[in-house]
């Protein structure tokens, strides 16, 4: 490398809500990365794409490492982490599906077991969706009425998709 | 013997059955679906044809279409894998009206199996010990909840059609009975096309331990010693082996004979399994034949040295059973797990998405039978089962820890997949020791969560290194500037270091 051609690259990575900042910097052959407070020397080869090789210190780090748009995943002893890069502007996380209303799979829809207005119990199936010829039920997550239904029966549903909307019964 | 056989199924049996052929000289013939164009059986087999859309009733379950790919080729022969039409006597019958051999027993012999009332009702006469329970005609639900409520409970409502778990329901309560089966009822219908089911008791410390079977149509029947399936999630198997823990040499024999007598009271033909139950007691019972090659016939092969597919095709051929009984040994200890695309700790829900990496690991006695490969596209239309890993070794303890060893090697990245699940049953103290029953993931693994760890400091430093060789986009202007022979524009294999 040129004389004064070292540049460090800032990154955030997130894994499980936790955000990891992390500096990265080449020179000399060798990856100097800050994490924590602690500088880590590392001597790196890729052995394929993807398929990384580290020495640190006296230690060997094998990983296996494949990525699509969103995120990254890392093979690291027989266990897979699953990782995003965030930018240092800090976007807000995600908000999280709400409820239990939410189709755990995609699937058709088989049977609906209320229309809007029906009073339901705690734990009552309101729908059955099928799936790889398997049934999941959707149930009740509070006690009180039917305010909407979205799907009917034979309806395609796509995992995430509200099933339908429950309003509490007033005390 | 054939000269060209068609192979009506996707995935890693497809691809089992191929190799088999392609062994034996035959020429293979692919059939799959629109999302399947570019599977592993697809590229292995010698010809193949598209059966268009994917939804399994217009593809892989599609009788009309795959008798014409067949005659449109001219297969001889037909093997249906497992799943899909393996059981469906409707397909045998079809191609023996097209003068097609399907690789599996008659249409007849699927037709009686498959209706388990009348297969129990056969086997009692037989003298095969049957549980006890209701498989009468009287399908109407309250009929239905009368005998439940006669047979008592825990209860188990089963699709007489059923298979795989599916249809399949356990009631602890009187009260959940009726919805249990209605549920039941709708599930097998959808698969099976058929509603009926039938009720037993539910055993106490219950395994599930089958017998391999094979027949000729000169009529020797022979078995080829047992396979623990105990270990079940969803009532579908997740790990088997052989030889069972808990089978002593007198009851291996036993039951080997049971099973022997229950094939030859259906004029069993072909490669066959007669799944029995066995409790707490070591009582065993007959619970139902199936009338196809087996998803673990893997870990037979590995201890008897014997080739199944090779034999089904020999069998379908009209050639005599060379094997004897008495000649026949098991060796060793064999383990076979299933990989799928599911989440374990969200009840197993199947995972869809792109297999980005796939590599899997290699080493004495480790056997992979797998249908998928690195960009494939693990869509929500078929079974998520991605992969099989066999192992055998001398003795179970090696076995399990081979496969341990195996699991820990095995990459997937791309879709989440069951394989840190397997690794802690097998791990589990009371796995190590054979203590397993059908309820062993429910008695010790009903919560799991993959131990939830934060990201550990090896895979922040390796994904700092690798984002450092591949840098994105408008890092490599920058990286540009700075030298243009800099390792930061990765462009293929290199080496740093020392």
């Amino acid at each position: 490398m040129e004389d004064g051609g070292v540049s460090s690259v800032f990154i955030n990575y997130e894994h499980d809500s936790h955000i990891y900042p992390v500096t990265v910097e080449y020179r000399d052959d060798r990856f100097y990365i800050t994490y924590d407070n602690n500088e880590y020397t590392i001597l790196a080869t890729e052995l394929s794409p993807g398929q990384l090789k580290l020495q640190l210190g006296d230690r060997i780090i094998k990983c296996v490492i494949s990525e699509r748009q969103d995120s990254k995943f890392v093979f690291i002893d027989g266990e897979v982490f699953q990782v995003s890069r965030i930018e240092l502007t800090g976007k807000k996380k995600a908000e999280k599906k709400a409820g239990d209303l939410n189709s755990p799979i995609s699937g058709t829809v088989v049977n609906v077991k209320v229309k809007p207005g029906d009073a339901v119990t705690k734990g009552d199936v309101l729908m059955v969706i099928e799936a790889m010829k398997m049934e999941y039920l959707i149930r009740a997550p509070i006690t009180g009425t039917v305010a909407k239904v979205h799907f009917k029966e034979k309806d395609q549903i796509e995992i995430g998709q509200l099933t339908a909307e429950l309003r509490e019964k007033e005390a | 013997m054939f000269k060209k056989v068609l192979v009506a199924n996707r995935g890693e049996i497809a691809v089992r059955v191929m190799k088999a052929c392609q062994e034996m000289g035959i020429r293979t013939v692919a059939v799959y679906s629109e999302v399947d164009k570019r599977s592993p059986h697809v590229g292995l087999a010698d010809e193949s044809i598209n059966l268009g859309d994917p939804t399994p009733s217009e593809s892989y379950l599609n009788i009309k279409k795959i008798i014409e790919a067949a005659q449109s080729v001219g297969a001889e022969a037909i093997h249906p894998g497992y799943g899909f039409l393996a059981e469906n006597p409707d397909f045998a019958q079809a191609c023996a009206d097209s003068g097609i051999v399907f690789i599996g027993p008659s249409a007849r012999v699927i037709k009686l199996m498959g209706d388990k009332i009348a297969a129990k009702t056969m086997m009692q006469k037989a003298g095969v010990p049957v549980i006890p329970g209701y498989h009468g005609a009287c399908q109407d639900v309250d009929s239905l909840v009368k005998e439940g409520v006669r047979i008592g409970f825990p209860l188990l409502v089963k699709a007489s059609a059923g298979g795989g778990g599916k249809g399949m329901r356990v009631v602890t309560h009187e009260n959940e009975l009726p919805q249990a089966i209605e549920s039941a009822k709708r599930e097998s219908q959808s698969a099976f096309g058929n509603d009926s089911v039938f009720l037993e008791q539910y055993l106490d410390k219950p395994r599930h331990i089958e017998f391999q079977i094979l027949g000729d149509d000169q009529g020797h029947v022979i078995h080829l010693f047992e396979r623990e399936c105990s270990i079940q999630r969803r009532h579908q198997k997740i790990i088997e082996e052989t030889p069972s823990p808990l089978l002593t040499p007198a009851l291996r024999e036993t039951m080997g004979k049971a099973a022997v007598a229950a094939a030859q009271a259906a004029k069993y033909t072909n490669a066959g399994t007669v799944e029995f139950m066995v409790d707490g007691n070591l009582r065993y019972y007959f619970m139902e034949m199936n009338t196809r090659l087996q998803v673990e016939h893997p870990i037979t092969e590995a201890t008897t040295g014997i080739d199944l597919v090779k034999w089904q095709l020999r069998i379908a051929s009209g050639m005599e059973l060379g094997l004897k009984q008495n000649a026949l040994s098991q060796r060793g200890h064999a383990l076979e797990c299933r990989i799928y695309a599911e989440d374990p700790a969200n009840g197993f829900l199947p995972s869809i998405g792109t297999l980005k990496k796939v590599q899997l690991p290699h080493g004495p006695n480790i056997r992979n039978d797998t249908g998928v490969e690195s960009d494939f596209h693990v869509s929500p239309y078929y079974d998520p089962m991605l992969a099989k890993l066999i192992v055998s070794s001398e003795n179970r303890p090696e076995s399990i820890d081979k496969m341990i060893w195996a699991l820990s090697h095995y990459v997937v990245l791309g879709v989440t997949t069951n394989i840190p699940f397997l690794k802690q049953v097998l791990d589990h103290e009371q796995f190590r020791r054979g203590n397993i029953t059908t309820h062993f993931i429910n008695d010790y693994f009903k919560d799991w969560l993959a131990t939830k760890r934060s990201l550990p400091l090896d895979a922040i430093l390796a994904l700092a290194v690798y984002d450092a060789l591949h840098p994105q986009r408008e890092e490599v202007v920058r990286y540009k500037e700075i030298d243009p022979h800099s390792p930061w524009r990765y462009t293929g294999r290199w080496r740093m270091g020392v």
